[in-house]
């Protein structure tokens, strides 16, 4: 695959401040600080794994090979009051934030 | 200055139940949030379980497509924030998709497929006090949530709008030869199209309904970037989205964050195998496909390969439509001249599909019939076909309405008779050489017929008899 | 026909033959959870007046916990999260329906770190339970409210509780409890909330061998709603206990004994290795050379399924809701801000960094290929023993003062001993093997996919002698 990074072990507060971006999460400047350092000792470890020769290893998905597990097309109905867990409704649909 | 056009189409799969649950897939009527459960809305500790069904639809589809199916294929979520995606994440296929390198051939023109994926549509989104960019919440139904889409990518192949209304015409009656997919459902085909100018950047048009409203999004698309380039500006690479009603692209967001879509594997379910033998056991179960009926139709009903085409790619409902008539209606070739020529012609400018119409075969053929039995003229026949695609009333009825009932090509004689007897001054006026006599002689024929007969014969019988005078 | 006992047993009898009023009794169990909650903080919800069971099952009247990521229709369930206070499923997980459906009625729901997401249950959007040996000390995670109940319950008490990486090993050798981590896919997860799919699994926490190989017997099994639930037919792991051990064979992986875990650690679980020896079961050395790397492997798997399985969370459908200003950007990170802790935000960060474009071969890709080389480590393992003997935990129940000091990775490190089994989807059991300066000491047996039968048969007879 294209695009690969080669520092990937390292990050910074720009990608940071991209991640909390991408995972909906407004963390503080503090936090940000806290975080980065973190993440720096964690990274380190991660990093090991390269040491691992993979080479024509097929990842595991599963601990144990699953496969071909379906249903089929039948319908089945809940009887249920799907918005009793939200204060956020309105005409039997979910409310929720604007887009824009 | 070259029109490029790739799309992304999502076509909903008319299986019973949805793609990870047991919720019915079809929900006309029932209010919002009714066919939901914890799975489709995300419920923490639900757990999704693929639909055979659904698979056996894509791999039948791919076959049409003629792609290369993948051995092995995987489900992944494809994660990203938005209030309809009851996860978050949408389950989607990324790097092993069911399958690829495809193509559909259109006016002899392959169009190429980069990849054929199933994957859950997310639900509806009612913007309450606006539009998309100026509501001021939404409300989510989640009816939709979960049904299966099968998301089919083209390659940038297409040159002109015209070109990806007709590719979608014949996928979508592809789809509907194979019974994987209903063209009735309320979205049942949306659409994503990159456009681009050759050398300027593209233009992505986001989730546009149905291909009437592709073509015109696109035709849009068009003549917009055609002007910006000849003002002597760039355009700039954005999202836009479609407004049906004004018939125009808008801005939607310049894209200044990307989306990073983080891909896994969907670890909730398990590699897809598919087998040589399923593939073949789905051959043999599959339905005749639009081209072998192309085929088929030329051979049996001795009508043009173009005539064939037209009826069989515009929309599956309309062959159907063809073969059934052609059961009760022996004249095959005047069927299919009568379906293309009017009732097509009819039926586009109604901006409605065949089977949205109140058309049926048995009140068609009757037309057919009271033409042949000099019941109606042509000309009469062409006027009635609007009313009976309108109102559903049987021909015979229109004409008994109208009371244009008896009325036979052979009283037109005493018709004429009578108006040449009744207007002396205007015969003697045409005999002394005034050409304009003869038009206001025609027009009281019409008059006195209801404009039931055809002008061209009025004309013919009327000269006839003045000769003979 | 071997004759099982335990307070569990008994008091099960008792009720199937008529002998327990069940209002009066759970009253009383009621009653005393409220005393042990004031004290050792095990419960997120303690249920005020229990339903009555209805069928007269192998289970009958018996007092069960859940922890609180497992849910029970009726009862909130939110996983140690303050994102999902509130929330009341409208179904129960195959595992509870079907203790539900053999007799006995849920106490409450335990304390648990935030999603799983620690190993001394004090990322606990909640209450952080304590260890009932010494409160000053954690009773371990996440599975820490389950432990630290069963430990002190002196009423007939089983736990269901659920493991990732450790979270049912961690607790159960902290507090000196018995914890049985399943087969990947021998429970049935439908109903689980969470951490990190393809590891997840529900087990059980008990006092004793028996207790846990009786609820384990009732709790998997084939579940046609998870498609990760295996297919194979129904065990009763109670006829595995109580039987002959001899000649049975035992490996010591020699990596599980190195640097980081605590001599004195070491040498109470070699001392329980020798017992069973002593037994008649044959000990030899084995090797798992990729344990070094399953700190990585385990930790990036994690934080990449949990990141998207934490996506759900913005307060649209369920659980902590506020004021819908904003548009969706603003509101969703609100909320997220306001209802995840401190850990739940690190494992989002991580795990959306190392499944970023750019970033997820290296991380990702890599690390499920790294755990097919440990899968395969203890594959080559089993070809020639049994089960596995190893330390559970690298330290005894640490001291909350100890905790504050360490680093996130600190608190990582303390599952080397953990994340191996867990990201190979084997079973495990931890069982007190001795104490260190008054704390409990657990000793993990493990086995091959799908062989818990033999875990229990070591078990129960290592129960009997360590005494
Ligand atoms: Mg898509
Ligand atoms: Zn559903």
């Amino acid at each position: 695959m294209t695009n690969e990074k080669s520092d990937y072990w390292k990050i910074d507060e720009k990608l940071i401040d991209h991640i909390s971006k991408v995972s909906r999460l407004s963390l503080t400047e503090k936090e940000k600080e806290k975080y980065l350092k973190q993440l720096a000792d964690i990274l380190k470890t991660f990093k090991e794994i390269d040491e691992v020769d993979t080479e024509n290893v097929e990842p595991s998905f599963h601990p144990l090979p699953l496969s071909n597990v379906w249903r089929e097309d039948e319908v089945k109905k809940w009887k249920w009051d799907p918005l009793k867990n939200t204060e956020h409704k309105e005409e039997k649909c979910f409310k929720g934030p604007r887009i824009v | 200055m070259n029109t490029i056009i790739g799309m992304e189409v999502h076509c909903q799969l008319a299986t019973k139940s949805k793609l990870f649950c047991g919720d019915s897939t079809t929900s006309k009527d029932a209010g919002p949030n009714i066919n939901v459960c914890p799975t489709c809305l995300g419920f923490p500790g639900s757990k999704p379980k693929v639909n055979k069904r659904a698979l056996d639809f894509g791999v039948m589809v791919a076959l049409a497509l003629n792609c290369k199916i993948n051995a092995n294929m995987f489900f992944s979520r494809k994660s990203y924030f938005y209030p309809d995606l009851s996860k978050n994440f949408q389950i989607t296929q990324y790097e092993i998709p069911l399958a690829v390198s495809g193509y559909l051939e259109i006016n002899n023109k392959k169009i190429r497929i980069r990849r054929v994926h199933i994957e859950e549509d997310p639900a509806k989104l009612n913007h309450v006090g606006g539009d998309i960019t100026s509501a001021k919440y939404v409300l989510a139904d989640y009816n939709r949530a979960g049904v299966p889409l099968l998301e089919i990518v083209t390659e940038p192949d297409f040159e002109s709008p015209k070109e990806v209304r007709e590719f979608l015409e014949k996928l979508s009656s592809i789809l509907e030869h194979l019974e994987v997919y209903d063209s009735s459902w309320d979205a049942a085909l949306r659409v994503d199209a990159n456009i681009s100018m050759e050398g300027s950047e593209r233009i992505e048009i986001k989730n546009i309904t149905g291909f009437r409203d592709t073509e015109r999004a696109l035709a849009h698309e068009v003549i917009r970037q055609r002007g910006i380039l000849r003002m002597g500006m760039k355009i700039q690479r954005e999202t836009r989205h479609f407004d049906a009603e004004r018939r125009v692209t808008k801005s939607l967001r310049k894209k200044e964050f990307e989306e990073d879509y983080g891909y896994i594997f969907e670890p909730d379910l398990t590699k897809i195998e598919i087998s040589k033998e399923w593939i073949e056991q789905l051959k043999k179960e599959m339905p005749e496909l639009p081209d072998h009926r192309a085929n088929r139709l030329v051979k049996e009903y001795g009508i043009d390969e173009y005539e064939a085409k037209v009826i069989i790619y515009t929309d599956k409902h309309l062959a159907d439509f063809f073969e059934h008539s052609c059961k009760i209606y022996k004249n095959y070739k005047e069927v299919a001249k009568w379906m293309i020529t009017y009732l097509l012609k009819s039926l586009n400018w109604h901006e409605i599909s065949i089977r949205e119409s109140k058309a049926r075969p048995e009140t068609f053929v009757e037309l057919l019939e009271m033409i042949d039995k000099n019941v109606i003229t042509e000309r009469l026949a062409k006027e009635i076909i609007k009313d009976y695609i309108d109102t559903g009333k049987s021909p015979k009825q229109i004409v008994k309405e109208k009371g244009l009932e008896g009325f036979k090509s052979i009283d037109l004689d005493d018709v004429i008779k009578r108006v040449i007897d009744e207007n002396t001054k205007a015969v003697s006026e045409y005999k002394s050489g005034r050409e304009k006599a003869l038009e206001y002689l025609i027009g009281k024929v019409l008059e006195k017929t209801k404009k039931a007969a055809d002008p061209k014969k009025i004309r013919e019988m009327i000269l006839k008899s003045l000769q003979m005078i | 026909m071997i004759f099982i006992d335990s307070l569990v047993f008994q008091h099960v009898r008792n009720a199937r033959e008529g002998n327990i009023d069940f209002d009066d009794f759970s009253q009383k169990v009621i009653e005393k959870s409220e005393k042990i909650q004031k004290k050792y903080l095990p419960f997120v919800t303690l249920v005020e007046k229990p339903v009555k069971p209805e069928k007269k099952g192998k289970l009958f009247y018996l007092p069960i916990s859940v922890k609180d990521c497992i849910c029970t229709e009726g009862i909130q369930s939110s996983a140690g999260s303050k994102i999902l206070k509130g929330y009341v499923p409208p179904f129960d997980a195959t595992s509870v329906r079907k203790v539900r459906d053999e007799g006995v009625f849920i106490l409450g729901k335990t304390n648990q770190d935030e999603f799983g997401f620690g190993t001394f249950s004090i990322n606990s959007g909640y209450d952080i339970p304590r260890n009932p040996l010494d409160p000053e000390r954690s009773a371990g995670g996440s599975s820490g409210g389950a432990a630290c109940l069963t430990a002190v319950a002196d009423f007939p008490h089983v736990a269901l509780a659920e493991s990732t990486g450790g979270s049912i090993s961690s607790p159960a050798a902290f507090t000196g409890t018995v914890g049985l981590t399943p087969t990947y896919g021998r429970v049935s997860r439908w109903g689980l909330i969470d951490y990190a799919n393809s590891m997840d699994k529900i087990g059980v926490i008990g006092k004793c061998v028996n207790d846990v190989a009786l609820i384990f017997s009732a709790i998997s099994g084939h579940d046609p709603l998870d498609s990760t639930s295996l297919d194979i037919p129904d065990e009763d792991f109670t006829k595995n206990l109580n039987q002959p051990i001899k000649g049975m064979k035992a490996g010591v992986p020699k990596e599980y004994f190195e640097e980081g875990v605590d001599e004195k650690i070491k040498k109470i679980v070699w001392q329980g290795i020798k017992k069973l020896e002593n037994l008649g079961v044959d000990i030899k050395e084995v090797s798992l050379p990729h344990t070094k790397y399953s700190v990585a492997s385990y930790y990036i798997i994690a934080v990449c399924e949990a990141s998207t399985n934490l996506s759900k969370y913005c307060g649209m459908r369920y659980g902590l809701h506020e004021p819908l200003d904003g548009n969706f950007d603003e509101y969703f990170s609100k909320v997220r801000e306001d209802g995840f802790g401190e850990e739940a935000k690190r494992r989002i960060i991580l795990g959306t960094y190392a499944r970023m474009a750019g970033y997820r071969n290296a991380y990702y890709l890599k690390a499920l290929k790294v755990r097919t080389k440990i899968i395969e480590d203890f594959k080559t393992a089993f070809k020639n023993v049994d089960v596995l003997l190893a330390p559970s935990m690298p330290v005894i129940a640490p001291k909350f003062k100890e905790i504050e000091k360490l680093e996130p990775i600190d608190h990582y490190m303390m599952d080397i001993l953990t994340l191996g089994p867990n990201l190979a989807g084997i079973p495990m059991l931890s069982v007190p093997c001795g104490a260190v300066n008054g704390m409990p000491v657990g000793m993990h047996i493990l086995a091959d996919h799908l062989k818990e039968k033999n875990i229990f048969k070591i078990a129960s007879s290592f129960e009997k002698v360590k005494k």
